[in-house]
């Protein structure tokens, strides 16, 4: 990433309401070429709201996008096809073959067919969905589908990748695949905003992140800065079993409670280190504890996030 | 815009290609329908499709009978049993499928027929299948009018033949009559002359004979009056010559009176102016005729020869002419026989269907009326099915969502796609009316491409609407709750499956605004009524009129979904 090269995608100053709701409040961003950001932030946060006016499919009610620094009015078709959307749905045609649903919208795209051709048949091969070409679609396994959506959205090479939880349902091998060709992308040029609830797919691939909560860029930075935003000690999360003692874990030494759902029999302890594991289970056997399962982890994204939010992401624990 | 137009209808096409299901359900299932529709209810139509069994006891067994028999074998709606008895034919109706109505026809229905009474035919009737009973009621009951009409029109012709033949008796009659009445006038004319001719004969002998005798009578009558008036004159000639002699004496003595009395006259001198005159006597006649008298009658000489009577010669005898001799009443009565007309016997009051307009035919196969109206609520379905439904899903999907983000126009895309299902609405309707055509003889009318008028109307209008479907549904189950809602209404209210009379007044003013009550009319006006292709370009514009409402309102609801 070079900050010199100008933004390819920019949203100054976006608002978007629903009704009441405010989806989206002042939120601005800019995404250059070579740059992955991730758009982060819980279901309902206004991530798809935020890519949808990028995307210029939803007008903000306030402030402006601007494609290679200049309007979307200014030439609908030319800058519309600088864009390239992978929605979290999968936006494709079952009945289909997995060639045809290329072709038509790299054809809806603007390509002639002998372009629109060469860039179906590179755009399935990068996807390694080459030799499965003239399968149909329904045919395909979840990640198939997942690559397919990318493969869709990518074959026309545009400048801006919009990316909406494209990993979803993806087996972890499509996993894999489809943030190798993200990074890959990147690398090659394209800026991409990645919308995201995984913390580990936006540490792995992402260039910079934006925390986004209740319509709110609550936090932008590259990933360092952002992780470090949720302090640098690590964590174990425990899953127990029976009631925990009266004053929970205060006589653990070195010991802050993050988190329990005594509901669920979890809890998320920090610690000064890793050094420390040993003592501290041995501390809840001694307070009567009975643990069943523990995780250890560094500080991520997601203690960033719950640092600066007070709550956690989906699928995260309390 | 176009070249988004364009790209989607090609996507649209592959879609449909690759879905088999869907094709089957927009393409054969409307054929399959409209195949089991026509079978199952072509019958009450006349159809021959799965006709009726009909039991049926000929109690009478006349010429009759025979011939209601094979009528009803002529008619293709019903399969004819010929049972035994009624009992059997009643449990035949009661226990067999297709078997609404059972006929007897009892003993004597024939002869009765004959001598002008009313005999009636026996039904029984499953009141449980009271549609099909109806249906082949108005069957049997036109059959017995056809053939009360054939009796009837049978004896009109026996009784015409007769008076002809009477006619023919009279006119030889006639003829004959009139022989004899000029034979007998001519013979009477003959015997008038021979009659007068015998009298004149006759008359003129007894003339002559009277004629002579008559002379000589008068001969001898003269002879004697000559003798008796010789006499007679005689003696008058005697006293005459007396009377002449007085006479003359007595000129003698008046002469001597006067001298006489000159002389007195004279002798009284003075006194003899005392004297009166004497009276003076009658003058006597003349001396000539004194003289006269006493010439001697001459009787005039008779004719010495015998009296001739002057008789005509010949008596003309005219006897009165022969009166004109007439047939009198009796020609008048031939005459009146020989025109006599009988007259017609009363006929039997029935109708004859004739069409109200021109080409018009009046039996209709049951596919003309069905097809078209199944058509209609299929292609109404398919709509929903290829586009409402669709529509949603691309929504769902985010396939438009992602093709918006390509600069393609939303605009565009909904008009493609709208135009592919609106070009699968024309063959859709093509397919079956050609199936209709090819398989169930269904009339095209007289001009089949102008069934390509109504047909692009209402697949625009059809797209159109599932557009507005799409774009007011909330959930992907209620696009085809919704849209087969709306699409049976339309059918039903539009007249695609029964005949707009049969609703209610408000309902038929609903009708109006319905793309399916213009688009029936046209293709009952086109099929059934033959009527050229002009009178479906109303129905045409209303159906335009009515889909451009849908589609700026489907549009319109869709932008701003979109926003």
């Amino acid at each position: 990433m070079s900050p010199a090269k100008a933004p390819l995608l920019e949203a100054v100053g976006i608002s978007k309401s629903y009704g009441a709701r405010l989806a989206l409040d002042n939120v601005s961003l800019a995404v250059r070429p070579g740059e992955i950001i991730a758009l982060l932030g819980p279901n309902g946060a206004g991530k798809t709201t935020t890519l949808s006016i990028l995307a210029t499919l939803l007008k903000p009610d306030s402030g402006h996008v601007l494609i290679s620094g200049k309007p979307r009015k200014s030439d609908p078709t030319g800058l519309g096809r600088m864009l390239g959307l992978v929605p979290q749905s999968l936006a494709l045609y079952p009945t289909l073959s997995a060639a045809q649903n290329v072709w038509h919208f790299a054809r809806m795209q603007g390509l002639a067919r002998d372009d629109a051709k060469e860039c179906c048949r590179r755009a399935l091969e990068e996807v390694g969905l080459g030799d499965r070409a003239s399968d149909p679609t329904y045919a395909f396994s979840g990640g198939m589908k997942r690559l397919l959506n990318l493969a869709c959205g990518i074959v026309h090479r545009p400048s801006v990748l919009l990316l909406d939880e494209p990993t979803v349902g993806a087996d972890l091998q499509s996993r894999e695949q489809l943030l190798a060709l993200i990074r890959h992308y990147a690398d090659v040029g394209a800026g991409v905003i990645y919308s995201t609830h995984y913390m580990e797919e936006a540490e792995r691939i992402c260039d910079r992140v934006l925390l986004i909560d209740r319509g709110k860029l609550i936090a932008e930075g590259d990933l360092e800065k952002m992780i470090s935003l949720g302090g640098s000690r690590p964590r174990i999360e425990l899953t127990y079993r029976g009631q925990l003692p009266d004053g929970r874990f205060g006589s653990l030494a070195g010991v802050r409670e993050i988190g329990t759902t005594t509901s669920e029999g979890k809890a998320i302890l920090e610690m000064n280190s890793f050094a420390q594991v040993e003592e501290v289970l041995h501390g809840l056997r001694t307070l009567g504890v009975n643990v069943v399962d523990f995780n250890l982890h560094s500080p991520n994204l997601a203690d960033a996030f719950i640092a600066l939010t007070g709550h956690a992401l989906r699928d995260q624990v309390l | 815009m176009l070249r988004a137009v364009w790209l989607t209808t090609q996507n649209e096409a592959r879609l449909l290609v690759k879905d088999p299901i869907v094709l089957f359900m927009l393409l054969f299932a409307p054929v399959v329908i409209i195949t089991v529709a026509g079978y199952s209810l072509g019958s009450l139509y006349g159809g021959s499709a799965n006709s009726f069994r009909l039991p049926l006891v000929d109690l009478d067994h006349s010429e009759l009978s025979a011939e209601i028999v094979n009528a009803l074998r002529r008619e293709s709606s019903v399969k004819v049993e010929l049972v035994g008895d009624a009992a059997q034919a009643r449990r035949m109706v009661s226990h067999r499928d297709r078997t609404p109505i059972a006929i007897v026809i009892p003993a004597g229905t024939g002869r009765d027929l004959e001598q002008g009474q009313a005999p009636r035919l026996v039904l029984f009737a499953d009141p449980v299948r009271r549609v099909e009973v109806n249906a082949l009621e108005l069957r049997v009951a036109e059959l017995c009018r056809k053939v009360t009409e054939s009796a009837r029109r049978r004896a009109q012709d026996q009784l015409e033949r007769e008076v002809a033949s009477i006619k023919e008796s009279v006119r030889r009659i006639s003829q004959q009559v009139e022989q004899t009445h000029k034979r007998a006038q001519s013979q009477w004319e003959r015997d008038r002359k021979e009659v007068e001719a015998s009298i004149r004969d006759q008359t003129n002998a007894a003339i002559r004979q009277a004629g002579a005798e008559s002379r000589e009578a008068l001969q001898e009558r003269q002879k004697q009056l000559w003798e008796a008036m010789q006499k007679q004159l005689s003696e008058r000639q005697s006293a005459l010559s007396d009377l002449q002699n007085y006479l003359a004496q007595l000129q003698s003595a008046e002469r001597a009176f006067d001298e006489w009395l000159a002389a007195l006259k004279e002798a009284a001198g003075t006194h003899a102016r005392d004297i009166p005159p004497p009276p003076a006597l009658p003058s006597p006649p003349s001396a000539a005729k004194l003289l006269l008298l006493a010439t001697p009658i001459t009787l005039p000489s008779l004719d010495p020869n015998p009296l001739v009577l002057k008789l005509p010669h010949a008596i003309s005898v005219k006897a009165p002419p022969v009166p004109a001799f007439t047939l009198g009443d009796l020609a008048e009565e031939l005459s009146r026989l020989e025109s006599l007309s009988i007259g017609t016997l009363p006929g039997g009051l029935s109708f004859a269907e004739h069409a109200a307009l021109e080409h018009e035919p009046v039996v209709v196969n049951a596919f003309d009326q069905y097809v078209p109206g199944f058509g209609v609520t299929f292609l109404l379905i398919g709509m929903m099915l290829g586009i409402a439904l669709t529509l949603f899903d691309e929504r769902d999907w985010g396939t438009l969502k992602r093709l918006e983000v390509s600069g393609a126009p939303l605009t565009g895309l909904l008009l493609g796609k709208l135009f592919a299902r609106f070009i699968v609405g024309i063959a859709q309707m093509v397919l079956l009316f050609a199936v209709g055509w090819a398989l169930f003889g269904m009339s095209l009318g007289r001009n089949p491409l102008a069934l390509i008028i109504p047909t692009v109307g209402i697949s625009f209008a059809a797209a159109a609407l599932a557009l507005v479907v799409a774009s007011i549904a909330t959930a992907h189950d209620s696009v085809m709750s919704l849209g087969v809602t709306i699409s049976m209404a339309m059918a039903a209210i539009g007249g695609c499956w029964w005949p707009l009379d049969f609703e209610p007044g408000w309902m038929r003013e609903l009708a109006r605004w319905l793309p399916t009550t213009w688009t029936m009319q046209a293709f009952n006006d086109l099929m059934i009524r033959n009527q050229p292709p002009s009178t479906a370009l109303l129905p045409l514009a209303a159906t335009i009129g009515i889909g451009a409402i849908f589609i700026v309102t489907g549009l319109l609801r869709f932008l701003s979904l979109d926003d």
